[in-house]
């Protein structure tokens, strides 16, 4: 599977369990929703490439699992990335509650200029809210994150999410208050731009074929 | 069909001058002789649809064309020979299997099950062992190998059993009922995915009852456990050669292992340790694949975690999974981490090609291929857990238990300074070095970061990027690393 792009970004989605980061991923990714969905371990993968403002990025997902008791697990993935998403479910005031401890997480644990998109999941489910959606824009606001309610079943606001999310970081790039050399940003050159990586033997390089030197 | 039917047929087809359906459909048909027997037909004078003559063939053409004609029967002659072959082969295979499947389940039933302390650690019981165990005594020995430390009783299970059903019927009126309602759903969301392919898991299957009764059970038992994800096919895996009973005694002591309760209880530190050591036997049998996935940044936790919590029965098939489970019951834990290293050794020339995501998504699920279980455990007896002469056992105390000065005296071991620490250091990069190391270790406590470049034979110089690489194990494992092993101290 060979593509080209000029960036990578990693991003993270983070959130309580069963607030539906996994069919956020899936929607994302697949453009379908994911019937049956088990409770994630540890961590899973899924990548696609955008194209903003001009650029390709390849976003690299990492869908945390939510359960507690993965949560130290989950915190080492956090290193480097870019962006995330942070979810929580609009029928479940609990998950809304624990923002502020993923933010804590994300904040300290990721890079300092992480990008935060605040999603409320479930949107399709407006019967059973109990985050009405003013009190979590507040909480956007005063977090300084970009908020969005999204729904994994119809689609709504998933692909934008993690676009504005993309293009948040390319604007910091630009503007210079990113520095995707700087170790740890969670920025990495693609093959289409001709730039060095920091680590030659980088994870972008599948279609180079090289060898390990050992 | 003949060679005559079919010419016969494509010339029916080559003069029907319409293109109606029929017409197609037969086309379609005879297709197989466009490609071998058609070659062999002289020209038509004319061409209905391009309306032009042709030219006769050449004899030379016609001579060429029966050569190449020849040449392609050949060529599928062989082709069937050799799939009659593989067929005959697997034949073969299959019945020898068979024989030597009943021939050990008679050796496991008259010498080996009714003299069980005295033969199984036998040589005969244990190369039998390989093999896998004859699915009727699986069950057997598994469950003798397991034992139960816990004094389960039959009583008891049914305690937690009503205990469990009592609860499941009113959730909403016990003032647990939240985390248990919890439970319960990921258990029945779980169990939906139990084994697929069995179809007597799910719901409206025979074996579907019990096994939610069993994890029910289990959650009133352990509450401090609790489910995780993953214990659903363990105890399917246990229903399928055990009864009622057996299966929870069974299922809560091979939990309430070691490396299953750090792993299921989350344990991180613990868990840290296991995965420390994984890497540590890694670099030694796969140098190659370990340096590549150091520099994409897979670490174990990536593919372990998963493969640990459902003992293997998420990436491989059941039958080769039952294969490891015997083998993880005839040498303890230490086969779990030797059957990652033999997964890994099996598709490494795929995944050193291969990025972080392509790499974490094949290892969750990697290809089920031909004969697996031979190939599988080919890797992985041709990939002993040795460090020069210490062995897993020998290794996971010494980094599971003199990570820290407290470890090395609970362990028995006298606590070293950090000046004796780094003796090995200084040794090798001189006087100066140690001051640099100070300097680091006190300024932002790199020293365990510093210690692990020191075994991967990294410069004090080069130490700058190596912080740039992910190092998960690092503390314990280079602490424990330099203590026990570096000096050479037991």
């Amino acid at each position: 599977m060979s593509e080209t792009y000029d960036f990578l970004f990693k991003f993270l989605v983070i959130g309580s369990a069963g607030t539906g980061k996994s069919c956020l991923l899936h929607q994302f990714i697949e453009n379908k929703f994911k019937q049956d969905s088990n409770h994630t371990i540890g961590v899973e993968f899924g990548s696609r490439v955008v194209n903003v403002g001009g650029k390709t990025v390849k976003l690299q997902i990492w869908d945390t699992a939510g359960q507690e008791r993965f949560r130290s697990v989950t915190r080492s993935y956090y290193r480097g990335a870019a962006g995330a998403l942070l979810v929580y479910d609009i029928t479940s005031r609990e998950t809304y509650n624990a923002l502020t401890n993923w933010l804590t997480d994300a904040r300290t644990l990721a890079s300092p200029n992480i990008v935060i998109i605040l999603c409320g999941n479930k949107k399709d489910l407006e019967a059973d809210r109990e985050v009405t959606f003013l009190e979590a824009s507040r909480f956007a606001q005063e977090n300084e994150l970009i908020f969005l309610e999204t729904s994994a079943l119809t689609g709504e606001n998933v692909e934008e999410g993690f676009l504005k999310c993309a293009r948040i970081i390319l604007n910091k790039i630009d503007s210079g208050e990113l520095d995707p050399e700087r170790m740890g940003s969670g920025i990495q050159y693609g093959d289409a731009s001709l730039r060095q990586l920091r680590q030659p033997r980088g994870t972008t390089t599948t279609q180079n074929k090289q060898q390990c030197n050992c | 069909m003949s060679l005559q039917e079919f010419e016969a047929r494509q010339v029916a087809a080559r003069c029907s001058p319409t293109h109606n359906a029929a017409g197609q459909q037969s086309r379609s048909k005879a297709e197989p002789l466009s490609t071998t027997a058609l070659i062999l037909q002289d020209r038509p004078p004319y061409d209905h649809f391009l309306s032009v003559n042709l030219p006769a063939k050449s004899a030379e053409e016609t001579q060429r064309h029966r050569q190449q004609y020849e040449e392609m029967v050949a060529a599928a002659k062989r082709r069937e020979l050799v799939a009659a072959e593989r067929r005959q082969q697997l034949m073969t295979q299959r019945f020898r299997q068979e024989v030597e499947i009943s021939h050990a389940t008679l050796v496991w039933n008259q010498h080996i099950l009714p003299h069980w302390e005295a033969t199984r650690d036998s040589r005969r019981a244990r190369d039998l062992w390989w093999g896998g165990l004859p699915p009727s005594v699986r069950g057997r020995v598994w469950s003798l190998v397991i034992t139960n430390e816990l004094n389960i009783t039959t009583e008891l299970y049914e305690i937690f059993l009503s205990r469990a059903k009592e609860k499941w019927t009113n959730l909403s009126s016990t003032n647990d009922g939240a985390s248990l309602a919890d439970s319960l759903e990921i258990i029945t969301r779980d169990i939906s995915g139990v084994l697929p392919s069995l179809g007597v898991f799910q719901k409206g299957g025979p074996y579907h009852d019990l096994l939610q009764s069993i994890l029910g059970a289990y959650i009133c038992y352990r509450p401090d456990v609790g489910y995780v994800q993953g214990m659903s096919s363990v105890a399917a895996m246990l229903i399928l050669n055990m009864d009622e009973v057996d299966v929870f005694i069974s299922f809560s002591n091979l939990i309430n292992r070691r490396c299953q309760l750090a792993f299921y209880r989350g344990q991180h530190q613990l868990m840290l340790r296991y995965f420390g050591a994984f890497q540590v036997f890694l670099q030694e049998s796969l140098p190659r694949l370990f340096l590549h996935f150091q520099s994409s940044g897979v670490t174990p936790d990536l593919y372990l975690l998963d493969w640990i919590l459902s003992l293997y029965l998420k990436p491989l098939p059941l039958e080769v999974a039952c294969r490891v489970w015997d083998l993880f019951f005839r040498d303890g834990e230490e086969f779990l981490f030797r059957t990652a290293l033999g997964i890994l050794k099996l598709h490494q020339d795929v995944l050193l090609h291969m990025d972080l995501i392509s790499t974490a998504q094949f290892l969750s699920r990697p290809p089920v291929e031909e004969l697996l279980s031979d190939r599988l455990f080919s890797c992985i007896s041709a990939t002993p857990m040795m460090i020069g002469n210490r062995n897993w056992s020998q290794n996971t105390p010494i980094i599971l238990l003199t990570h820290t000065r407290e470890g090395r005296t609970n362990s028995g071991l006298t606590p070293r300074s950090e000046t004796e620490f780094l003796q090995p250091w200084v040794r090798l990069h001189g006087e100066n070095s140690r001051f640099k190391v100070y300097g680091d270790s006190h300024c932002d406590g790199r020293v365990p970061e510093l210690a692990l470049g020191f075994l991967y034979g990294l410069e004090p110089d080069s130490m700058e990027k190596t912080a740039d690489l992910r190092f998960p194990c690092l503390p314990e494992l280079a602490l424990g690393y330099l203590y026990g092993l570096i000096t050479g101290e037991d």
